[in-house]
């Protein structure tokens, strides 16, 4: 663990900075094997995903995607490759966080793949919305630490990897207008590795609380 | 408390004489384990801490209670018709509360005419109650909550909240879900999805070795387990709730005197209801963020006949009741707070009861009110601090000043000024070390029983004698 509060004040590495994200993103991907792609639902399916994710997912996530609710993730507008291996991971019980065993674990469990493929398609069609606005002192430090990261302390640009614009590319999932309580609760299970994702446990295991909460709160503002 | 339905008798007022008539009642308990095998999911999303529900909770009861994670067995034709989905799991859960109770000063010993003594104070039951449940999925659009409970007052095993369901939800032009369903139920509001209403209300569960006050609304678990009611709801966008239908009197272990059995009810049977009685409720919810708040209104109109020996025709009585009812929810992983309270006014025109002498006004009025606050620190431990009162015009008839005992007159369950009014406080603590397992402290604290705070009955008992420590293990499996 750390102990210094100095480096904020250090100047950053643009170089490192760059090139560190770039080869963790590619490593994820090769691990990863061969990045999962949602087939397109017939409009059948798209009806009856959009129904179930409306009266069943809705309850707690918003009827577009769009909740109020911090607990539970936006995800109007997520790339459809995430979701639909979130969902996956759901229903095979492979992700760990506190709310995935609570909530997901159950919800997800006898979902096909032809739906999870048609629940994926319609978030990814919903229009996102950004989240309020926080402290702005703490938007300007999470946009630098988004944009750029940390270099001295390890932590790898998150744009590298999720989009300048936050809103995800395959694999990596959008965070713009995301709750913030969420994000930070995120990168908690991927500090604690309850989320077991290699990458993210290197990243939130070199952010402090206070930079966690900084890069959440300029999340929770991009539209 | 006044005229409840939880944990033990409540007293009614609408008997032919208009005396009390004691209610074996039962627990609340709309919260079983089936329901999360059934579903996957923890108490929690369902639950700020059973049985209290959460906006997750009240749509999955609007639904019918038949959301269903699990593997199914299944029928389907060539045209994709669900003929059967039968849940692998049966969705079966027993419950289980222990308990002791002391109140301050216990009550007159009436084994032997002159008794000198007083009963036994501190009672333990074990088990004060014990159910089984059937609560879940029947069909794909067809649930049931169905709860059997033997209680240690009445010794038996009966018929408890019982609230079976169709529901489906259509999507409307505008993307909003419009959820509609049928309810069949044994008990007015144990269908409602808030816990405001009498039947799943605060307290969720007390004592039934203690005093209960005289006076009660009629649709605060009078008639809880004793009629079947048909009702119909619209729940729009998760938040416009409207629902109206009937009541009719179905008694348990009532039997017609000419054939012997379950019907037709007659005479001898007390407190029938003349036709359907209505019942209607609305209410709006509005959800933002961590935050929850509903405001609401409810009600029913009973037309009952006195009966207990006089014929099913003639004069009835009529108890109109209109209540209000608000709950606000903060609910967070570390803290649940529930503000929430209902009030209740009953008009009574008791056409019967005055011509036979019952009661001694031709109308008479009531009101309830119950408000409380409960916070929760990670469902884990809580509090609870809630108020109660009855007021209504004092009625010699209808809330008696003696009764009668082998040693005269024991006092404590009458009113020696005719008057119904009944104020406390209940203050309770729970630990939950698992979400299935909760032990709970409560105390309740009478400022005014049966119209008096002190010498309530003429025979120098005060309020304060009837407050009551309960103690609880109450555990679902």
């Amino acid at each position: 663990m750390r102990t210094s509060e100095t480096h904020h004040d250090r100047p950053l590495i643009p170089g490192r900075a760059q090139i560190l994200p770039l080869l963790v993103c590619a490593a994820a991907l090769a691990s990863g094997g061969s990045p999962l792609r949602a087939e397109e639902p017939d409009a059948s399916a798209r009806a009856q995903a959009q129904k179930l994710a409306v009266t069943v997912c809705g309850t707690c996530h918003g009827q577009e995607g769009n909740n109020t609710q911090p607990k539970f993730p936006r995800l109007a507008g997520q790339n459809p490759t995430y979701l639909a291996a979130q969902l996956k991971a759901f229903r095979s019980q492979g992700r760990g966080d506190p709310d995935a065993i609570s909530y997901m674990w159950g919800m997800a469990a006898e979902l096909d793949d032809d739906t999870i493929a048609a629940l994926a398609a319609y978030y990814a069609g919903q229009k996102p919305e950004s989240g309020p606005r926080a402290d702005q002192a703490a938007i300007t430090r999470g946009r630098e630490i988004y944009e750029r990261g940390i270099p001295a302390e390890g932590v790898p640009a998150c744009s590298s990897c999720h989009g300048a614009d936050a809103h995800g590319q395959q694999d990596f999932p959008r965070l713009a207008g995301q709750h913030e309580q969420y994000i930070l609760k995120q990168l908690g299970s991927f500090q604690s590795n309850m989320r077991k994702v290699a990458i993210m446990h290197g990243v939130a295991q070199n952010l402090r609380a206070a930079e966690m909460e900084s890069v959440a709160a300029f999340l929770q503002s991009q539209p | 408390m006044s005229g409840r339905t939880i944990g033990g008798a409540s007293t009614f007022l609408a008997s032919g004489l208009l005396a009390v008539a004691l209610l074996a009642a039962a627990s609340a308990a709309d919260a079983v384990p089936s329901f999360a095998r059934q579903t996957g999911m923890a108490c929690e999303a369902c639950h700020t801490v059973y049985p209290e529900l959460t906006h997750f909770g009240r749509v999955f009861k609007a639904n019918g209670y038949v959301l269903s994670n699990v593997k199914q067995v299944r029928d389907v034709t060539g045209k994709k018709e669900e003929l059967l989905s039968l849940a692998q799991s049966v969705p079966l859960s027993i419950m289980a509360q222990v308990s002791y109770t002391q109140m301050k000063t216990t009550v007159p010993d009436l084994s032997a005419a002159g008794a000198p003594g007083v009963a036994q104070n501190g009672t333990a039951g074990f088990p004060q109650q014990l159910s089984l449940f059937y609560a879940g999925k029947i069909a794909p659009n067809f649930g049931a909550f169905i709860q059997l409970t033997y209680a240690n007052d009445s010794g038996t095993i009966g018929i408890d909240n019982t609230d079976l369901r169709f529901a489906d939800t259509t999507l409307l032009g505008d993307n909003k879900p419009l959820t509609y369903g049928i309810s069949l139920n044994n008990n007015p509001t144990v269908q409602d999805l808030w816990n405001t209403t009498p039947a799943w209300g605060y307290p969720y569960t007390a004592t039934n070795a203690a005093v209960s006050p005289l006076a009660g609304t009629a649709i605060d678990g009078a008639f809880a387990q004793d009629v079947a009611g048909l009702t119909g709801y619209l729940y729009w966008n998760e938040s416009l709730y409207a629902e109206v239908g009937g009541y009719r009197s179905a008694k348990q272990g009532q039997v017609n005197a000419l054939t012997g059995g379950a019907g037709p009810l007659d005479g001898t049977a007390s407190n029938v209801m003349s036709g359907l009685a209505p019942y209607w409720r609305a209410a709006y919810e509005y959800n933002r963020g961590a935050h929850s708040l509903e405001l609401g209104v409810y009600g029913a109109q009973f037309r009952l006949y006195p009966g207990a020996g006089a014929p099913l025709s003639g004069p009835l009585n009529r108890f109109n009741d209109v209540a209000e009812d608000l709950q606000y929810q903060y609910v967070s992983d570390e803290h649940q707070v529930t503000i929430a309270g209902t009030h209740i006014h009953e008009s009574m025109t008791l056409d019967a009861s005055f011509a036979n002498g019952g009661s001694a006004n031709p109308t008479d009025n009531l009101s309830t009110t119950r408000l409380w606050a409960t916070y929760y620190y990670r469902r884990k431990i809580g509090a609870t601090l809630a108020y109660f009162s009855t007021t209504g015009s004092a009625d010699p008839g209808l809330y008696p000043s003696t009764v009668a005992a082998p040693g005269g007159n024991p006092g404590v369950i009458v009113s020696a000024n005719g008057s119904p009014d009944t104020r406390g406080w209940m203050a309770e603590v729970n630990y939950v070390p698992w979400l299935n397992v909760k032990i709970a402290a409560q105390y309740t604290v009478y400022n005014k029983f049966n119209g008096a705070g002190s010498n309530y009955d003429g025979l120098g008992r005060s309020a304060s004698d009837n407050n009551t420590l309960y103690l609880l293990l109450w555990f679902a499996y």
